[in-house]
C-alpha cells in the first residue's frame, strides 16, 4: 500500500489558538475571581504589569530555546540530564496537565451545577466532559487544535459582547485607589497572578511540532499579547461592573457579567448562549491537556502508539476532579496549591532547564 | 464464540491502520504519471485457430443461452484468398447498418481491382550504391491490410487479448477474429440508444449553461473537452469492477493539478476489487478517506460547465460510464454550501446567499435541538411575553417535549420520503397535504404546540436551501442527535455535541485536504472559500490544492479599464 506520512504539524495561528484556548478556560471558570481578590483596584495595573514580565520571560526563552532549533523541552532535558533528568521533567509536567485539568473541570462542573443543574450531581457533568473528551481523543492530534481555532473567535465576540453590552453597567470610578492595597500587594504579591499565563507552559513542547520551528518566537509573543489583552478585557468588565466584595463570591463571574447585559425586547437574557461557546472552548482545553500529557509519555517510553494510553490520562483527570470533598476544597487547591504548583513547574522548572542546558551547551561548545 | 475470543475482540490491542494521505504544501516538479492498473490476472490469449475461438466464445458467452450475443460466421476475402472469419457482436449494441455497410460488405465482397496475390514482398523504398541495390521490403501482413485496407472505420484496434476483445463487444463494439490471426479486431461501431442532452435537474442556474451530463462517458468527456477547449486536459481510462469493467475517466489539467493529487485519485481506482461499479454515489464511498458522520467528501454535479470550473482550479473530475454525475475531488466543506451559480453573479449577492445557506445549514441541524434546551432549560433567553406564549400553546399538550418534536420530525420525514416515492404529479400535492393538513389537525387535536409547527417548518426550508443532496441528508440525521443532547443537558449537551461534531469535522480529509478549511487553520491560504471575491480579484487558485499554477489571472484583468504598471 502507497503510503504517505500526514503532516501532524502546527501552523502559527493554531499555535497561538493553542494558549489561548487555555486562558479561556481559566478566565471562564474563576481566574478574574482571583486576579480582583488579589490585587483589588489595580487588577488593571496588575494585569499589564504581570504581561510585560511574562513578555520578558518569554523572550528571555526565545533567546534561550534558539540554540535547540526544533527541539522541545524533553528533548533538552535529555541533552541536560540524559534520561533520568528528561522522565523527572516529563512526569512533573504531566502531574501539571492532569491535576489543573482535573480541578479545572471540578470548578467548571461546580458552576454549571449552580447555574442550571442544581438537583443534578455534579458527577454527571464531569462524566458528559470525560465521554466527549473520550472520543474526541480518539481522534488526530491537530483536530482539537482546529477546533479550538474555529471556537477561539466566538469565545472572542462573546467576551467583546460582554464588555460592549455591560457598558451601560460600568463604574469606571472603580480603578481608583489606581494602586488598590499598595505597591507591595499590586506588584510584589500581585506577582502570584503570573499562573494566569499558564497557557505558556504548552509552548515548551510545541518546537518539535512547528510547521516552521523559526516562527517560535513570533508565536510566542503574540500568545503572550494576545492572553494579556484577553484577561484585561475579562476583567476589566468584572472589575468595573461589580465591587470587590461581590466579585469576591461569585462562582463564575463572567457568567453572573453576562446576566445583566439587556439585548432588547427579542432576547431576555443571553448568558447560556455565552455558557454554550464557553463550554466548547473548555472541552478544547481538556483535550488539549490530555495529548499533550499523551504526547510527553509516549516521548517519555518511546512509545509509537497513542491510543493504548490516551484514555488513561483522562480517567486520572476524572479521578483528580471528583478528589476534592466539596467546592470549597477545590477552590483552596486552587487558590492555595494549584496556581503555585503553575509557576514553579510553568514557569521556574522550564526556565531553569533551559538556563543550564544552554550552559552546558556553551560548556561543550567551549570545549570543543 | 469463544469467552476467550470475546475478552481478545474487547481488550486487545490492535494498532492503528489508518490509510494517510496529505497534499504537500509545494507540488513536486517531476510529473509521476506511471501509474497504470497494475492487475496480474493473465488474460487469455486468442487463438489461431477461428473454431477453437468460437468455442472459447461460445462457453464465455453462453451462446446456447443467451439470445442477444451474436456471433457471424463468414468468408472474408483479402488479396485473392479466402479466409474463414468470425464477427461477434451484442443486438441492440451496434448500429447494424454501419456494421453491414463498413464491416461486413468490404469483408466479404471479392477485391477485383487487386492483382497482388500476397505471397509477394512488397517493395517499401529501393536505394543504389556502389552498384549495389539495397530494398526495404515488407512482408505482406494480413492482419495490417485487413485493418488498412478492408474496413473503413476510424477507430479498429488490434489485440491479442480475450479480455480486451470482450470489454470492448460489451460496451457496444464488434469483434472480429480471422483464421490463421493470433489476434482479433475490437471495431467501434456503437449504436445503442441513450439520452441526448438535456438540462439540468437539481442544479439549475439562471446565467449558466443548460447541458448536464448524460448516461455515456464518451458524451460526457466530449463535454469537458468543448467547455475546457484546452489541449492540457488529460482524460484518463480506467477499469474498475471485474464483473462490469466499467469505464471510468479520470479528468484533470496536466499544466495545474497537483500530480500527487491525480496519482493519488488514480491509485485509489486502481485498487479497488470490487464486483461491479454503477454509479458516482459508490464510487464516492469506495474513494473517500473515512466515511464518519457520513458527511460527502466529493461533490457530486450534473453540469459540465461546474466540473469544467472545478478542473480549471486545479481539482480532479471522475466520470463514470452510465452515471449522467461528475464527482470532483477535493471537496471541503463550504463546497457543499456553494451553488454554481454563484460564479455567475456578483460577489455581493453571492456572499449573500452563502451566507444565508451557512444559516440554513445552522438551523437545520441544531435548531429543534436549540428549541428542546431553551423550553427545558433555558427558558430565561426567551422574553417573558414570547414564554407565556409558548406556555399557553403548550398547556393542552400532554406530551414532554421530546415526544412532540420527535412526532413531527419523524412525520416530516416520512411526508418527505412519500412525495418523492410517488409518481411526480402527486408528489407535490402530498407535501401540501402532509404539511399543512396533518400540522393544522396535530395542532388542533392537541398532539403538538404551534410554536412547534413553526420550528419544524423553518428547519425543514432550511434543509431545502442546502444545495448538495448529501449534506442537507447528513444534517437531517444528526438533527436527531442534537435534539436528544438538547432535552438531555440543554445548551451544555448541545455544547458537548458540538465539540465532538467539530473535532471529528476537524479531523477529516478529503483527499489529504483538511475538510473544515477555510474555517481552521486560516494560514497562508488564498482563496479558500471564506468569501467569494469580486471576479477580477479571483487572482488565485485555492492554495490547499497545491497547483502548479498559483495564479489564474493578472493583478489588474481589467485591462481596458485600468492600465498595468
Amino acid at each position: 500500500m502507497r503510503k504517505i506520512e500526514k503532516s501532524k504539524k502546527i501552523g502559527t495561528i493554531s499555535a497561538v489558538m493553542l494558549t489561548l484556548s487555555i486562558v479561556v478556560s481559566y478566565v471562564t471558570s474563576s481566574l478574574p475571581r482571583a486576579f480582583i481578590n488579589e490585587t483589588k483596584s489595580a487588577t488593571l495595573l496588575n494585569i499589564i504589569y504581570i504581561t510585560a514580565i511574562v513578555l520578558f520571560i518569554i523572550l528571555l526563552f526565545c533567546r534561550l530555546i534558539q540554540k535547540f532549533p526544533g527541539l522541545d523541552l524533553l528533548d533538552i532535558s535529555y541533552f541536560l540530564g540524559g534520561n533520568l533528568l528528561k522522565n523527572i521533567v516529563g512526569s512533573c509536567f504531566i502531574f501539571y496537565f492532569v491535576v489543573s485539568s482535573g480541578l479545572m473541570l471540578r470548578n467548571f462542573c461546580e458552576g454549571l451545577v449552580v447555574v442550571y443543574y442544581p438537583l443534578t450531581s455534579y458527577i454527571f457533568v464531569i462524566l458528559m466532559f470525560i465521554v466527549a473528551i473520550a472520543f474526541v481523543n480518539k481522534l488526530g492530534f491537530n483536530s482539537t487544535l482546529n477546533t479550538a481555532a474555529i471556537v477561539f473567535p466566538l469565545v472572542l465576540i462573546s467576551i467583546i459582547l460582554l464588555f460592549c453590552g455591560n457598558l451601560g453597567n460600568f463604574s469606571f470610578r472603580r480603578i481608583y485607589p489606581v494602586l488598590g492595597d499598595g505597591f507591595y500587594n499590586t506588584f510584589i504579591l500581585g506577582l502570584k497572578n503570573i499562573g494566569a499565563f499558564g497557557g505558556i507552559c504548552y509552548l515548551y513542547f510545541i518546537p518539535s511540532m512547528l510547521k516552521d520551528p523559526s516562527k517560535l518566537k513570533k508565536i510566542a509573543v503574540i500568545s503572550v499579547i494576545s492572553t494579556g489583552l484577553f484577561i484585561f478585557l475579562c476583567v476589566a468588565t468584572l472589575l468595573f461592573m461589580f465591587s470587590f466584595f461581590i466579585n469576591a463570591d461569585e462562582i463564575m463571574p463572567l457568567f453572573s457579567a453576562a446576566r445583566y447585559i439587556e439585548f432588547g425586547s427579542f432576547f431576555q437574557r443571553f448568558e447560556s448562549v455565552f455558557l454554550l461557546i464557553w463550554i466548547i472552548s473548555f472541552g478544547c482545553y481538556l483535550s488539549i491537556s490530555c495529548k499533550f500529557s499523551t504526547h510527553i509519555f509516549n516521548k517519555m517510553f518511546k512509545l509509537s502508539d497513542m491510543k493504548p494510553i490516551l484514555n488513561i490520562f483522562l480517567i486520572l483527570i476524572f479521578a483528580i476532579s471528583i478528589f476534592p470533598k466539596n467546592y470549597a476544597s477545590s477552590n483552596f487547591f486552587e487558590i492555595h496549591i494549584y496556581r503555585y504548583l503553575r509557576i514553579a513547574i510553568g514557569f521556574i522548572l522550564g526556565m531553569t532547564i533551559l538556563i543550564l542546558a544552554n550552559l552546558k551547551k556553551k560548556k561543550v561548545g567551549d570545549k570543543n | 464464540m469463544k469467552i476467550k475470543n470475546i475478552i481478545n475482540n474487547v481488550f486487545k490491542y490492535t494498532p492503528n491502520k489508518t490509510y494517510n494521505f496529505t497534499l504537500p504544501d509545494i507540488p513536486r516538479d517531476s510529473d509521476n504519471n506511471s501509474y497504470n492498473n497494475e492487475k496480474s490476472n493473465k488474460s487469455q490469449k486468442i487463438y489461431t485457430s477461428i473454431s477453437v475461438n468460437l468455442d472459447y466464445i461460445k462457453t464465455k458467452y453462453n451462446l446456447l443461452i443467451n439470445s442477444d450475443i451474436i456471433s457471424r460466421e463468414f468468408i472474408l476475402n483479402a488479396k485473392g484468398k479466402q479466409y474463414k472469419a468470425l464477427l461477434l457482436h451484442i443486438d441492440g449494441m451496434v448500429d447494424s447498418q454501419i456494421l453491414n455497410d463498413f464491416v461486413l460488405e468490404p469483408l466479404m465482397m471479392r477485391n477485383k481491382n487487386n492483382l497482388f496475390d500476397g505471397e509477394q514482398n512488397r517493395v517499401i523504398s529501393e536505394a543504389i550504391t556502389n552498384n549495389i541495390t539495397v530494398r526495404k521490403v515488407k512482408k505482406f501482413n494480413l492482419a495490417d491490410y485487413i485493418e488498412n485496407c478492408l474496413i473503413p472505420q476510424n477507430n479498429i484496434k488490434q489485440t491479442d487479448s480475450f479480455d480486451e476483445i470482450f470489454s470492448g463487444v460489451n460496451a457496444g463494439n464488434c469483434a472480429l477474429f480471422v483464421d490463421t490471426l493470433g489476434i482479433g479486431f475490437d471495431i467501434d461501431i456503437k449504436g445503442f440508444k441513450q439520452r441526448s442532452i438535456d438540462k439540468p435537474e437539481n442544479e439549475v442556474v439562471i446565467k449558466g449553461a443548460h447541458e448536464a451530463f448524460v448516461e455515456n462517458i464518451r458524451t460526457n468527456t466530449s463535454l469537458l473537452r468543448r467547455f475546457t477547449n484546452n489541449e492540457n486536459l488529460v482524460i484518463e481510462n480506467l477499469e474498475v469492477g471485474d464483473i462490469t469493467k466499467t469505464k471510468c475517466a479520470v479528468c484533470y489539467m496536466q499544466n495545474i493539478a497537483n500530480s500527487d493529487l491525480v496519482a493519488e485519485v488514480k491509485y485509489r481506482i486502481n485498487n479497488l476489487d470490487i464486483d461491479s461499479l454503477l454509479s458516482v454515489g459508490q464510487l464516492e464511498q469506495l474513494i473517500s478517506d473515512n466515511n464518519s458522520l457520513g458527511l460527502p467528501k466529493a461533490i457530486s454535479t450534473e453540469r459540465p460547465d461546474n466540473a469544467v470550473q472545478h478542473i480549471l482550479e486545479g481539482r480532479v473530475v471522475v466520470l463514470v460510464n452510465g452515471s449522467p454525475f461528475a464527482l470532483i475531488l477535493p471537496a471541503i466543506m463550504i463546497d457543499f454550501l456553494t451553488s454554481p451559480e454563484d460564479r455567475n453573479l456578483k460577489s455581493i449577492f453571492a456572499n449573500f446567499l452563502r451566507g444565508i445557506r451557512i444559516l440554513a445549514a445552522f438551523f437545520s441541524l441544531l435548531l429543534p435541538g436549540i428549541y428542546v434546551s431553551v423550553t427545558s432549560f433555558h427558558i430565561e433567553i426567551l422574553p417573558t411575553e414570547l414564554l407565556y406564549s409558548i406556555l399557553a400553546a403548550r398547556e393542552s399538550v400532554p406530551f414532554p417535549i421530546i415526544f412532540e418534536i420527535l412526532i413531527m420530525e419523524i412525520s416530516f420525514e416520512i411526508i418527505r420520503e412519500a412525495s418523492l416515492r410517488v409518481p411526480s404529479p402527486i408528489g407535490s400535492t402530498i407535501g401540501i397535504v402532509g404539511g399543512l393538513v396533518v400540522g393544522q389537525a396535530a395542532v388542533s387535536a392537541g398532539i403538538v404546540s404551534p410554536i412547534l409547527i413553526i420550528i419544524v417548518a423553518i428547519t425543514a426550508l432550511s434543509s431545502f436551501a442546502i444545495p448538495d443532496y448529501s449534506f442537507s441528508f447528513h444534517l437531517r440525521v444528526f438533527r436527531f442527535l442534537f435534539i436528544f443532547l438538547g432535552y438531555i443537558a440543554g445548551f451544555l449537551g448541545i455544547g458537548i455535541g458540538l465539540l465532538v461534531y467539530l473535532s471529528i469535522i476537524c479531523d477529516m480529509e478529503s483527499f489529504g485536504v483538511s475538510y473544515s478549511l477555510p474555517y481552521s487553520s486560516m494560514e497562508n491560504l488564498k482563496n479558500i472559500g471564506i468569501l467569494l471575491p469580486p471576479i477580477w480579484k479571483r487572482e488565485f487558485r485555492a492554495s490547499y490544492l497545491a497547483t502548479k499554477k498559483n495564479r489564474k489571472q493578472d493583478d489588474i484583468s481589467m485591462h481596458w479599464k485600468f492600465n498595468k504598471g
